[in-house]
């Protein structure tokens, strides 16, 4: 026990001697709260809950502090069924004492059981609700709601008790009983209870008077042998004869015969049917469940053909950028034209065939800059006398109307030259020639932006107009 | 005889978890050593008081 002015240690004197403050009168205080504590445990050893929820709060009054006592009230509370102000008395022993206290341990077995937790709630919310139907008078219904109630939380005692009071209520006195006799398992001296089950057992016996009196009247009647023997009143009817041999054992075959025919007829197919019954819901559930598995499985074998599709063309896309040897195409052909470029001078044709295996768009990001550089450079060197010499060759074939190879050349005229406005005229001339009305659209409207004021701009807004009028 | 309507009286809603944090706020824990220690300590100031010296402090209100 530690000083309440210094927090010192205190011996045996009425005294401090840290602070010198006279503990006297706290030290008889705290042995109260003891003494309480002990008299509370000593009654929650013989199930007399009630009575040791009053010596614990008794313990509690003089010492708050008294853990070992707010535990323990915690615990009766949790047997009685009251979850929640076992709870409560926990909570507050965890604040008074953070460190090693158990009721930290009883939190948590609580707490970390949600389902439980959830049905605790249930069983207090229908508690009160057929409390309030009781007062409303709907006593058949809160009967229903406390049979609910302690179905989910059979130690709930209050509840155990309204449904006796029910019971008496309603003049079920052998039921009211059973449940008396539940509560007084849990809470042995419950002076409601007690009360309770005094008034149920003497309505109990004045029933049975009433029912034992006209049978003895009638026993009396029939002629019966009575007489006294010590305390006792034997009553012994005369010419009452057991029947034996045959007959007997015709009565016994009988009985096995009827009691077969109703085993046959009323048991079995009821059995029959109920495991009939069962048996359809376990094939709904496996049914149900090979659906959703089914469902599963077409969901994967449709992701895993997305993959593979996606694969394939990532796989075709890769093989387009990567040579026979390995190496990237696009880098190989660029070498190749430079290589061409500076061993074969003035042979623009030999680099351009290099140059055209090479889409720069493409390529995008994946060109680096030096590669991108040597293209320009090597496409500016040649270009102007590739479009000249593509230009020359393909308006020699839409001369001859050879359109299809025109088409070959003189978009390669283009490429290498967009202020060529003829080319680009006469490719979409050769376009609409070979049927590629789409492409020939787009060439004419490229000439009309590009080249504006021209009589090739004129001729083009005249062959889209054709073209789009379905000439 | 057992009265209905009084025994149904005594009967009280049970607690919900939702009020169960209010009812531990609401909880007076005040308890038997604390109005102990507070009279020692109202008594130790009266008496500290009384002695000669600190008379001209005697109006002030006891705080404890």
């Amino acid at each position: 026990m530690v000083c309440y002015n210094c927090g010192c240690h205190l011996s045996e004197h009425n005294f401090c001697t840290a602070c010198r403050v006279d503990v006297g009168m706290y030290k008889k205080i705290m042995a109260l709260s003891n003494r309480f504590y002990n008299e509370g445990l000593e009654k929650a050893g013989i199930r007399d809950l009630t009575g040791a929820i009053s010596s614990l709060k008794q313990s509690l009054k003089f010492n708050k502090n008294n853990i070992e006592a707010r535990n323990l009230l915690g615990l009766v509370y949790y047997e009685l069924g009251e979850v929640i102000s076992a709870l409560r008395e926990w909570v507050i022993s965890k604040n008074l004492m953070p460190e090693k206290n158990i009721a930290d341990g009883y939190i948590k077995m609580i707490q970390s059981n949600q389902s439980k937790l959830d049905t605790i709630n249930q069983t207090i919310k229908k508690y009160n609700q057929a409390l309030n139907y009781c007062r409303q008078g709907n006593l058949d219904i809160a009967v229903i709601q406390l049979k609910k109630v302690l179905s989910l939380n059979s130690r709930f005692v209050r509840a155990h008790q309204l449904l006796a009071l029910l019971y008496m209520e309603g003049n079920e006195w052998e039921k009211a009983r059973r449940e008396l006799n539940k509560c007084i398992k849990i809470d042995a001296k419950n002076t409601s209870t007690l009360r309770y089950l005094k008034e149920v057992e003497g309505m109990l016996t004045a029933e049975e008077g009433v029912r034992l009196q006209p049978r003895k009247k009638e026993l009396v009647a029939k002629e019966a042998v009575t007489y006294q023997s010590g305390n006792e009143l034997i009553i012994q009817p005369i010419g009452a004869k057991e029947p034996r041999g045959v007959p007997t054992l015709f009565n016994m075959g009988i009985g096995i015969v009827v009691g077969l025919a109703v085993a046959w007829f009323l048991v079995l197919p009821a059995r029959l049917q109920s495991t009939q019954a069962a048996i359809d819901t376990q094939l709904r559930t496996i049914s149900e469940q090979s659906d959703a598995k089914t469902a599963t499985i077409t969901g994967m074998e449709q992701q895993i053909q997305d993959l593979e599709e996606e694969k394939r063309s990532l796989q075709e896309k890769l093989n387009s950028y990567v040579g026979k040897d390995g190496t990237l195409q696009a880098m190989d052909k660029l070498l190749s034209a430079a290589n061409t470029f500076l061993a074969q001078q003035g042979d623009v044709i030999a680099v351009s065939e290099f140059l055209d295996g090479i889409n720069i768009q493409e390529m995008g990001a994946s060109a680096s800059p030096a590669f991108i550089t040597l293209y320009q450079t090597l496409t500016q060197r040649v270009g102007p006398e590739l479009a000249t010499t593509y230009y020359d060759k393909g308006y020699s074939a839409y001369k001859q109307e050879n359109y299809q190879e025109a088409v070959v050349y003189l978009e390669k005229a283009y490429q290498y030259d967009t202020a060529n406005g003829d080319a680009l005229f006469y490719l979409a001339n050769s376009y609409r020639a070979t049927n590629s009305i789409e492409q020939a659209k787009e060439a004419y409207v490229k000439v009309i932006n590009e080249f504006p004021d021209t009589i090739k701009a004129n001729k083009s807004q005249v062959y889209l107009a054709e073209i789009n009028n379905g000439n | 005889m057992i009265n209905f309507e009084e025994e149904l009286k005594k009967f009280h809603p049970s607690l919900e978890i939702e009020d169960a944090e209010d009812a531990i706020h609401s909880q007076d824990l005040t308890d038997v050593a604390d109005i102990l220690i507070n009279m020692l300590k109202i008594q130790e100031v009266m008496r500290h008081r009384a002695e000669p010296g600190n008379q001209e402090r005697q109006g002030e209100e006891v705080t404890v």
